[in-house]
């Protein structure tokens, strides 16, 4: 299998179902020190995600996930739409124009993460979506075989990232205030991250 | 939880207040697209322009402050939530004279990130752009930590020194640097002795209980760790005049600005209270304010209690903030 505009759709209209599918749990998950608003959010995100895939045209990957990206940080709802939408518009940053090798999903990764470096200095273990993404990205570097298979191994470590960031205590956002108290919940933006690159990987293969 | 307040359909909130702001000042600004209030004289104005940004739900801030002498373009998010970038971009390229832009964020997480996603779009399209942060708040961070500062009412009087010396026709670099030297000497410390409820939510922002107050309480109910039984209004004056005057390290003889921020639910009468008490600490120290402010302009929605500002003035500063200015919240003539 290829990394074509077909793949990629697949692969963004799994992570927007697999967001939409656990919304409620999203909100929870972030009322507890948030604003309780994640899974409203992602939703929003999720639905721009399967508005824009059928406008895709002739767009390039690059270009449609660059676009999309934009769109995406236009969502309202706290720092989610910004966030999301540096790493959809990162997944594009390292491909070709028209990039055709399964090597181009570690790329993608390693765009989305290069991109959310760019905005913030948070790292692993800050309770953030990086306690996700961080360990995906390294996880699809390392991974071999084919595609469906990278994708596999970065939804697994971003999984295993998103539960470690229970043991966290929050450094970022409102959440921060609450410092110790946040040990034992899940970052919200880890949890959709992992949902996120998940459903990457479920659309991918379900094509 | 039912909220007793005079609102419509939660959702519309933020577009409703800013349709009324604009109708009640349209001799001043206008409401233009992306949720922007722009500064009617925009149009013809031949220097560098100021546009800033933020969530709604602050008012008089930040959109108040649009006018001639401080800000041309507020950017407005949805209720304590930033704008998105293209937004921001789309106001800066809209006030770009030829002359440049400064662009004043407020340190908070989703500011910051659509500030910088912002500036990396204004790169790309070779805009010429600089970004000053306004972070001040004493109570979350040390000062070499500065980083980690809260923007709080800070921003106001930066918008108002950024205002006045665009007007003297200066360049972008002195704009952007005489307004990080007045950011750079500037302070804020906050306390809270009743929370808000978020207008679009019902959530409380706060639970102070009936007895405590807390000094540090951040712009949205985030906690500051100050925390303590309710003092008077002179014992309060004093531990956060005190605290401020250290953290910029004022010495005897020097001038400051001095403005007492009410968060929406405490009366003028208390601000003045503790204004006065303020003064009388500060004349005892042998300095001088020579400039102040005591009311609204930056709130919390009903949050009671306030923020105490100070900022080192020079001769520099206090003409800036003397200047003539014309906005829906300050006017000086």
């Amino acid at each position: 299998m290829v990394l074509d505009s077909k793949a990629v759709a697949a692969m963004l209209l799994g992570a927007a179902e697999r967001l939409e599918e656990n919304a409620d749990r999203l909100s929870e998950i972030d009322s507890r020190f948030g604003d309780g608003d994640h899974g409203i959010t992602m939703c929003k995100i999720a639905r721009l995600i399967k508005e824009q895939i059928p406008q895709w045209g002739e767009r390039s990957v690059r270009t449609f996930l660059d676009d999309l990206g934009m769109a995406v940080m236009e969502v309202k709802g706290g720092s989610a739409g910004p966030l999301y939408g540096a790493l959809i518009g990162g997944l594009g940053v390292k491909l070709a124009e028209d990039e055709n090798t399964p090597d181009a999903v570690r790329r993608m990764f390693a765009g989305a993460l290069e991109e959310l470096e760019d905005l913030t200095t948070a790292k692993v273990g800050d309770k953030t979506m990086m306690d996700a993404l961080v360990p995906a990205v390294e996880a699809a570097q390392q991974a071999d075989g084919d595609a469906a298979a990278v994708l596999a191994a970065a939804a697994e470590a971003a999984e295993a990232g998103a539960k470690a960031s229970e043991g966290f205590v929050a450094k970022f956002g409102r959440a921060r205030s609450y410092k110790e108290q946040t040990i034992g919940t899940p970052d919200a933006g880890a949890v959709s991250t992992a949902l996120f690159i998940r459903g990457m990987a479920l659309g991918f293969t379900k094509q | 939880m039912k909220m007793k307040k005079f609102i419509n359909n939660p959702e519309n909130l933020t577009s409703e207040a800013l349709d009324g702001l604009a109708a009640a000042n349209r001799d001043i600004v206008y409401r233009g697209e992306d949720n922007m209030i722009v500064n009617r004289a925009l149009e013809r104005a031949d220097r560098v322009t100021i546009v800033t940004q933020g969530g709604s739900g602050h008012e008089p801030a930040l959109s108040g402050f649009v006018g001639e002498g401080m800000v041309d373009i507020s950017v407005v998010g949805d209720v304590f939530a930033a704008p998105g970038p293209q937004a921001c971009v789309n106001a800066i390229k809209l006030a770009d004279k030829g002359k440049g832009v400064l662009y004043i964020v407020l340190n908070h997480a989703g500011d910051m990130l659509t500030g910088n996603l912002t500036m990396k779009q204004c790169k790309k399209l070779g805009l010429h752009v600089v970004k000053v942060v306004t972070q001040e708040d004493v109570s979350n961070a040390p000062r070499e930590n500065a980083d980690d500062r809260r923007g709080l009412v800070g921003c106001i009087p930066a918008y108002k020194i950024a205002g006045a010396a665009a007007a003297e026709g200066r360049s972008l670099e002195d704009v952007a640097a005489v307004t990080q030297r007045f950011a750079d000497n500037m302070a804020t410390l906050a306390v809270a002795v009743r929370g808000a409820t978020h207008p679009v939510t019902g959530a409380a922002l706060a639970d102070l209980g009936e007895e405590d107050m807390e000094i540090g309480m951040g712009q949205h109910g985030e906690g500051g760790g100050g925390r303590q039984p309710m003092k008077s209004a002179d014992e309060t004056a004093e531990i956060m005049v005190n605290a401020l005057v250290k953290d910029i390290g004022i010495q005897p003889g020097e001038k400051v600005m001095l403005i007492i921020n009410g968060s929406g639910a405490t009366t003028l009468m208390e601000q003045l209270i503790i204004y006065r008490r303020c003064e009388e600490i500060l004349k005892e120290q042998n300095i001088e304010i020579v400039a102040n402010y005591v009311g609204e302009l930056l709130t919390v929605q009903e949050q009671a209690g306030f923020q105490m500002f100070m900022a080192r003035m020079d001769d520099e500063l206090l003409r800036l903030w003397n200047a003539p200015c014309h906005t829906p919240y300050l006017t000086k003539i």
